[in-house]
């Protein structure tokens, strides 16, 4: 007998999905978290605040991020109106082979960063499916855009995305709720540019934050604050506190402990199961295993792979997961410190301004090697562009009342783009365990050997070009654009080390994200992906989670695992 | 960082005296928190009587009170005082507290009286005079520095967001065609 039927280690966008679906298929699962408790509505404690009410106006002291969130200022840990969502970077160190720097932006609490992320939700294409078997790079995916469709809709309509239907085959439409209106200024733009270069798109953002209520989950539609990452109390954006917590703690078959950092998985090698999950209580230091018949790895994607390195045979330092030789391989990131920007000339739109905060923009698809490799193409693949328009407020110098009085008035519209590329899977991008430095749990620290290569640097560069070229040919003035320095980790969608595929010996989950090392091991975070796309990635990540539930069961059901 | 909340309040309105202490307190009262948490009130003293004066006096000029409450309204010079002793490295807080020296140098010099005690028209001289890199001994940048601290501080105190500007805490839709309302929303 085991404590539970499943257990779910992580509760953000996976972990989160995998506990809903469980549950509600009737399996007594334990979700379990590294992080504190955070009740929804409850503990969004920045929740509504006026700036006044906000520590230090906002802003957490230099020396402060200096100290603690050195990386998690990368992902807005700097704010104060959120910096109690981020991870304590001092006290979860990790290190880095070659001085090669990764961004590890850590959520530390039950929901993940499903409370902080930008909920853009993007439907991956057939065309991304393919693309390892074409060009030959990563594992090739064992699965195609047919397998993971009705998932998308299942997850997209539970959750609520916004949207507009483009009839994109780039870019596959979704279960859509109304999308978020464009304001004045990207109106302008898009009609400029769409007709200037034909096949470039600019098109509403995808987001899970909801224009319609959903009443039946006691949830309400965006009210336009652009608070999202304080909690929403009002539910109007997809977390795992308003989302799937809830129905999965609806069926009575949940318990979710907090505060549970996993060390490792333990394994019957005899008969190749998962047989148990060790924890470390995060403050009472106590150790304990929990059994359960079948396991979700749903800790983000480097912490899952970290805990699969570290589930090793008894005095070894090789992992029990390892058979394929390829965990903590392929590990990817998207690349996006490609910035373009330009101006609505003549003051045309001037009039006019935004009333309330939008929570998200619009998006110009991939349009690079649609079709095979575009000629002149210097790279494989493509990258897509996330942008807003918007107007700051005038900043005229001086002071006294003209000061007062000009900062009353609007500057004139921009708009400004930041690429997202999609970052080829190299084997030699690559994840290690370091035995000589333990964490405060006993867990040798993880070792970050990842770089941008050729490709995404190319692709970058296209990009700055491209969005320049695009911009002025929408009849943007000032244009302009900028790289900053490109170090994985960044977009904070960090995948791969875990990938997927049909081969057991260069892979390491299979078709149904089920390990090949462990069939009652099922491992559906971003650690599965075999590429990345260029698109934003949890969604995917909710679809396949789904999925793998879905089949999991299936499997318990048959009496298969 | 740890401090009676009451002493606080009262060693607060010691200082500014009771017509800014008033809204500060307002503000705190409004506060559920019951411990005092880091980033409203300065945990410690930074300026001097004098210096809290003047502090008081830029800001009021730079932004002054019109058909809105200005600067000292705001809370503003207890906002600069906060950032200066919690916020700032010691650096930046020594360059910040010899700029304001510079300036009581001059107007001493200038007119034998301190920033706050002129008449506003010499205030605004004296600024311009700052603001121009015409005041022997002050860092460049200083004024610029002070300034941006003080619309920082002024247009995210709550007199600058429901007063100066239009202050939505919850809008509920949004409108990107919405006509210029003759102010700007706050954040």
């Amino acid at each position: 007998m085991t404590d539970f039927d499943a257990i779910v280690i992580g509760s953000g966008v996976s972990g989160g999905w995998a506990a809903k679906e469980l549950t509600e298929k009737g399996l007594k699962v334990l979700m379990l978290d590294r992080g504190r408790m955070v009740e929804h509505k409850k503990d969004y404690i920045t929740e509504g605040h006026g700036p006044w009410k906000l520590a230090y106006r906002g802003t957490l002291p230099p020396a402060e991020v200096a100290r603690d969130h050195f990386l998690g200022k990368w992902g807005g840990a700097a704010s104060t109106d959120r910096t109690h969502f981020y991870n304590n970077d001092r006290l979860n160190p990790f290190d880095y082979e070659n001085s090669k720097p990764f961004r590890w932006v850590r959520p530390n609490q039950v929901g993940g960063k499903s409370l902080i992320w930008s909920r853009v939700t993007l439907r991956w294409s057939q065309l991304n499916f393919d693309s390892n078997k074409q060009d030959g790079h990563g594992s090739p995916w064992p699965i195609g855009y047919d397998d993971i469709a009705p998932w998308y809709s299942y997850v997209e309509k539970y959750a609520g995305i916004a949207g507009q239907k483009e009839g994109l085959f780039q870019l596959p439409d979704g279960e859509f709720q109304p999308p978020h209106p464009m304001n004045v200024a990207e109106e302008w733009v898009k009609e400029r540019l769409e007709k200037a270069m034909p096949g470039r798109k600019l098109i509403h953002t995808r987001c899970a934050n909801m224009t319609e209520d959903k009443p039946e989950q006691g949830r309400s539609k965006c009210q336009k604050r652009d608070q999202c990452a304080r909690g929403c109390s009002f539910g109007a954006y997809f977390s795992t506190q308003a989302v799937t917590l809830p129905a999965a703690r609806k069926t009575g078959n949940l318990t979710l402990l907090s505060d549970k950092v996993v060390t490792n998985l333990e394994y019957d090698g005899k008969t190749r199961r998962v047989t148990g999950v060790r924890v470390v209580d995060a403050n009472t230091q106590e150790a304990h295993t929990y059994t359960g018949r079948i396991v979700f790895l749903c800790a983000s994607a480097m912490a899952s792979t970290q805990i699969l390195l570290n589930s090793r045979l008894p005095n070894s330092g090789l992992s029990v997961f390892n058979s394929s030789g390829v965990l903590g391989r392929y590990i990817m990131d998207h690349v996006m410190r490609t910035n373009v920007w330009g101006t609505v000339p003549d003051g045309a739109l001037d009039p006019l301004v935004q009333f309330g905060r939008r929570p998200t923009g619009v998006y110009i698809p991939r349009f690079r090697n649609l079709q095979g490799q575009d000629e002149g193409v210097d790279f494989v693949r493509g990258y897509a562009f996330q942008g807003a328009a918007g107007r700051a407020i005038a900043t005229p110098g001086g002071f006294g009342v003209a000061l007062k009085q000009g900062m009353r008035r609007y500057a004139p519209w921009r708009i400004g783009f930041n690429a997202f590329a999609e970052c080829l899977p190299y084997k030699d991008n690559s994840l290690t365990l370091n035995p000589a430095r333990l964490d405060r749990f006993g867990v040798p620290l993880l070792v970050f050997n990842v770089t941008f290569k050729d490709n995404e640097t190319r692709m970058m560069n296209d990009a700055q070009r491209q969005g320049e070229t695009m911009l002025r040919a929408a009849g943007l003035v000032s244009v302009g654009s900028g790289q900053e320095e490109h170090v994985p980790g960044d977009a904070i969608h960090e995948m791969g080390g875990a990938c997927m595929g049909d081969d057991p010996t260069s892979s390491v989950v299979n078709r149904w994200s089920q390990a090949h090392d462990a069939p009652n091991l099922f491992v559906t975070d971003g650690s599965q992906m075999a590429s990345t796309n260029c698109v934003n990635p949890s969604l995917t990540f909710m679809a396949l989670t789904a999925r793998a539930c879905d089949h999991a069961v299936k499997l318990v059901q048959a009496g298969a695992i | 960082m740890s401090f009676d909340r009451r002493d606080m309040l009262m060693g607060v309105g010691a200082i500014f005296g009771a017509a800014l202490a008033a809204p500060l307190q307002k503000a705190l009262a409004a506060e559920a928190v019951a411990t005092v948490v880091p980033g409203y009130i300065a945990s410690r003293t930074i300026f001097t009587a004098a210096q809290r004066s003047d502090v008081a006096a830029i800001s009021e000029r730079i932004i002054p009170t019109t058909d809105t409450p200005g600067a000292i309204a705001a809370g503003v010079p207890g906002f600069i005082e906060m950032m200066l002793a919690d916020w700032y490295e010691a650096g930046d807080r020594d360059e910040f507290l010899t700029g304001l020296t510079v300036i009581d140098g001059f107007c001493t010099g200038q007119h034998v009286k301190s920033f706050a005690a002129l008449a506003p028209a010499e205030q605004d001289a004296v600024l311009t005079c700052a603001m121009n890199g015409m005041m022997p001994g002050l860092a460049t940048g200083f004024f610029e520095h002070c300034r941006q601290m003080v619309i920082l501080g002024y247009y995210t105190s709550e007199i600058g967001c429901r007063q100066e500007r239009i202050y939505l805490p919850l809008p509920g839709r949004y409108d990107g065609h919405y006509p210029y309302p003759g102010k700007v929303f706050s954040s």
